[in-house]
């Protein structure tokens, strides 16, 4: 309904030298579910705020449908705002809460009270609507933040880190509703997360944000295969950065040459690949094989973690327990690393 | 910051800022023109002569400005010190424990910081007489610790509140006796909140009028006294300078902490006693 | 040692204070105000003290301008300090500066504000000599009663001026640990900003204003020295005119005295319910 298109966003606080925010811009399309990832204090909620109408920014615009609504107040941008702790107005019921939005609109009692039973039944919450917030749980608090919001039916819908504060089975129950809502309702949707995992279960495309500024905005998985840069990798638990350079399509290195897939960049770089696409198989002598020997191993449970030289290179991957289970340390062993599973970085 | 803030509201924010500013020194001034001047007639706006007489007056040795100043820091002190040996234990009992009647002992204890001093003191000064406290500073002192020792019992339990009292089973287990352990363990923790209630209940002792009057009965001559009888006298640039006197401590508190002072604190409603 | 002991031990030397001195002097004064006291040989109480307090018109006047006066300062302080405390929450030149004259004013001694405003708005005081200088008045009986007036103008001026910094430094703590989070979810809810602050503010902060004002309301009904010093002869405020029952040289007039002071304590129990109800939590947090 709303396409959201944000302009060269900046955010100096007064009193602060440091950008909060460094001109950012993003286009987030109607009816899309968008995640800003990025480490705490990288300036996520700040934009939020900005969006909503609740921050003015420093210089920079937002747009609506292309229309600035940097002069609109935030009762009347058709955004809601969704916070971190829920914020749940602690003196008024649960369905005063809820209706609170059609109240401000001064929309009749027996309407709001029809919308409220709705809503409730919704979010799944239909026999709460007298409780305090407070006699609720966390996952139930966050649902009534959620039905508040919607209820108003706003054209953009902002949350505040919406899984982080519930438990790992609570996570994905919420997910589902996030999901599910948002869809039926087709209302454009931008939530923030310092959590690459929360961003990827949730979001259609992220947006990472570093320092203040836009790395690289992309579907959830290509911030696996395809990371801009070392950074972009790094946050999304890549390892394995190996120097060298590439011509497009073999790389050179410490480890030999290796084939590339398509796409990769030319020239002086770093050659990435995630410790969980490294196949470690005595027997497969294909393609980007390498022979190796095991200096560390760990076991974690699920998962082993191994350390491998090749020659003086160091590879960390990671295996099932029971395909590695009689190697140990000082064994060698054959490694394999798939030309789809790398990637070069410049450096 | 909620929305745009346009250039009237911010010019409305200043201005009533001015306003506010002005409206609390305002009372302060006239007090300290007084105690330089030398005659200030209707309809002067300014006195015509200024002089150092009344300050000359204050702060010689035969007008007992100077010994009721040290009476009234005495006295304060002394309550204060009172308030604080008895205020730690009551407040560590009501910050670390749950007991049955905890509900009533706090209404015990809050009541003296609502129910004003008029309504108890004429009581109190019935059987003072009979006990011979009357007209002494003894009297004055223990009738002070009324409205002092509520908000050092308050500020104490507040700090009990957030103690953790393993570090004095941890202190203990390494040795230490129960007396090092209290003086090398529990009071740098709570040195905070001693500080704290103590300024406020040297403050709260320090302002005490109906008290000092019923209970000294004229004997025990506090510098507020002092400051009344100049003030109805019609002596009004004694009263100045006696004046600024009686507010310096409270400044010099300000000064050194004002950053403790927030209304954070539960203990702030003792402001509402000074 | 048991717990129970323990917490008897450290609670004891408070309560002896408080149940001695506080509830003593209440009780002493309670017994003494139905002219019952064993010790002395009175011991038929009744209620002459009451029956010559309640039937004096000179009470029914003094606890009236009391009343007032305590209602009326309590009132126009907290509207202010709440507007204060709005003021002081946003960043402008000058809010430090305000804060400090906030805090300074907390350490001043009513006393000295009260002699404070006798020498600003008596009829010779400042703003009279400002008058005069603004040809408004020609001699001082033209300014208006300002001072020792039946409305106790003076009187609720001072409390005010006193008040608002207290009021305001409370409401402030409570609005800043409160943060703006809340009202920015009611503006992004579609609320306005009057009506963020009506609906979701003032809810908010009022249990801490409320608690503050029966602090203030208390106070300025029993205090002595404020009206002792700018109130009118007749009637006078009630803690002033107990005072006085109280040394009259007629020794016959001290129950009357003693009624007086305990109703003054009735109605702070009242208030000490209001207070407990609405701030224990914060009391114990």
């Amino acid at each position: 309904m709303t396409h959201v298109s944000i302009k060269e966003l900046s955010k100096t606080y007064p009193g602060s030298s440091e950008p909060a925010l460094d001109r950012l811009s993003l286009e987030i399309p109607t009816g899309e579910l968008t995640a800003l990832l990025g480490p705490s204090g990288c300036g996520k909620t700040t934009t939020m705020k900005m969006i909503a109408g609740l921050l003015d920014p420093s210089s920079g615009d937002v747009l609506f449908d292309d229309r600035s609504v940097l002069d609109d107040k935030p009762e009347h941008r058709g955004v809601v705002m969704v916070f971190q702790n829920y914020l749940l107005f602690p003196y008024m019921s649960v369905a005063d809460n809820v209706g609170f939005g059609l109240k401000m609109r001064k929309v009749p009692k027996p309407e709001i009270d029809r919308r409220v039973g709705e809503m409730l039944e919704l979010v799944k919450l239909p026999d709460l609507g007298n409780r305090r917030p407070s006699a609720l749980s966390g996952g139930q608090q966050q649902r009534v933040a959620l039905a508040r919001a919607l209820i108003v039916q706003p054209n953009v819908l902002l949350l505040d880190e919406p899984l982080s504060n519930l438990d790992a089975h609570l996570r994905f129950e919420m997910r589902d509703l996030i999901r599910g809502l948002q869809q039926k309702m087709g209302i454009t949707t931008i939530f923030v997360t310092h959590d690459q995992e929360e961003a990827v279960v949730l979001a259609d495309k992220v947006a990472l944000i570093l320092d203040g500024q836009l790395k690289q905005y992309e579907d959830a998985d290509v911030f696996y295969k395809r990371p801009v840069d070392e950074a972009t990798a790094r946050f999304f638990g890549g390892q394995n950065f190996i120097p060298g350079s590439s011509n497009g399509s073999v790389f050179e290195s410490a480890l030999g040459r290796l084939v590339l897939p398509e796409g990769a960049i030319s020239g002086a770089g770093k050659l990435t690949v995630r410790p969980e696409n490294i196949r470690i198989n005595g027997l497969d002598k294909g393609e980007n094989s390498l022979k190796a020997v095991v200096s560390e191993r760990l076991f974690l449970g699920t998962q082993t973690r191994l350390r491998l030289l090749v020659g003086e290179e160091k590879i960390d991957a990671i295996a099932n327990p029971n395909e590695v289970e009689n190697l140990s340390v000082g064994d060698a062993v054959n490694i394999t690393l798939p030309p789809s599973s790398l990637w070069v970085l410049p450096t | 910051m909620v929305g745009k803030e346009s250039f009237s509201v911010r010019s409305f924010r200043v201005v009533t800022g001015v306003m506010l500013i002005t409206w609390l020194v305002l009372p302060l001034i006239p007090l300290a023109i007084w105690s330089f001047a030398k005659g200030w007639f209707f309809p002067d706006l300014l006195p015509k002569r200024w002089s150092m007489q009344a300050w000359d007056y204050a702060l010689s040795d035969t007008s007992g400005v100077l010994d009721s100043l040290w009476l009234t820091i005495g006295i304060s002190l002394t309550a204060t010190v009172l308030s604080i040996l008895v205020g730690i234990p009551a407040g560590r009992a009501l910050g670390m424990y749950k007991f049955k009647g905890k509900e009533l002992v706090e209404l015990m204890i809050l009541a003296p910081t609502i129910v004003p001093g008029i309504a108890v003191v004429l009581g109190i000064h019935s059987v003072f007489i009979s006990m011979g406290l009357n007209n002494t500073v003894s009297g004055v002192i223990l009738v002070h610790l009324i409205p002092t020792l509520p908000y050092m019992i308050l500020v104490m339990s507040g700090i009990f509140a957030n103690y953790d009292p393993s570090f004095e089973d941890q202190a203990r287990s390494l040795g230490a006796s129960p007396l090092k352990t209290f003086w090398y363990v529990t009071l740098p923790a709570i040195m905070p909140g001693i500080i704290v209630g103590g300024l406020f209940a040297f403050l709260v002792s320090w302002s005490q009028y109906i008290l000092t009057l019923l209970i000294g009965g004229g004997r025990v001559v506090t510098l507020p006294l002092l400051l009344f009888n100049f003030a109805t006298s019609g002596r009004n640039d004694i009263t100045g300078a006696i004046g600024m006197i009686y507010i310096l401590p409270g400044i010099i508190i300000l000064l050194l902490t004002a950053k403790h002072l927030s209304g954070r604190s539960g203990a702030v409603g003792g402001f509402g006693q000074i | 040692m048991s717990d129970r002991l323990k917490i008897a031990l450290l609670l004891a030397p408070a309560l002896s204070i408080i149940g001695i001195l506080f509830f003593g002097g209440l009780l002493i004064g309670f017994m003494r105000s139905f002219n019952y006291m064993p010790v002395i040989g009175l011991v038929d109480p009744d209620l002459s003290a009451y029956v010559a307090v309640f039937t004096s018109k000179e009470f029914y006047l003094s606890f009236l301008l009391t009343f007032h006066i305590a209602f009326t300062s309590t009132v126009i302080s907290s509207i202010l300090a709440i507007g204060a405390a709005l003021l002081l929450r946003r960043t402008f030149i000058g809010r430090s500066l305000i804060n400090f004259l906030f805090q300074l004013n907390l350490t001043v001694p009513h006393l000295v504000g009260a002699i404070g405003m006798l020498y600003l708005f008596s009829q010779s005081g400042s703003f009279a000599r400002l008058g005069a200088e603004w040809n408004l008045i020609s001699k001082p009986s033209d300014f208006p009663a300002m001072v020792f007036d039946p409305y106790a103008i003076g009187i609720i001026l001072q409390y005010i001026w006193k008040e608002v910094p207290f009021i305001g430094v409370i409401v402030l703590a409570n609005m800043q640990s409160l943060g703006e989070d809340y009202e920015s979810v009611a503006r992004s809810l579609g609320a306005s900003k009057w009506q963020a602050f009506i609906h979701v503010l003032m809810p908010l902060i009022f249990p801490g204003v409320l608690s503050a004002s029966v602090i203030v309301f208390a106070f300025t009904f029993g205090a002595y020295e404020i009206p002792a010093i700018l109130g009118a002869s007749f009637p006078k405020a009630l803690p002033v005119l107990a005072y006085q029952k109280y040394t009259d040289v007629d020794l016959a007039a001290r129950p009357e005295a003693m009624a007086m002071a305990i109703t003054i304590a009735l109605l702070s129990a009242l208030m000490i319910y209001f207070y407990v109800r609405y701030t224990r939590r914060r009391i114990r947090s």
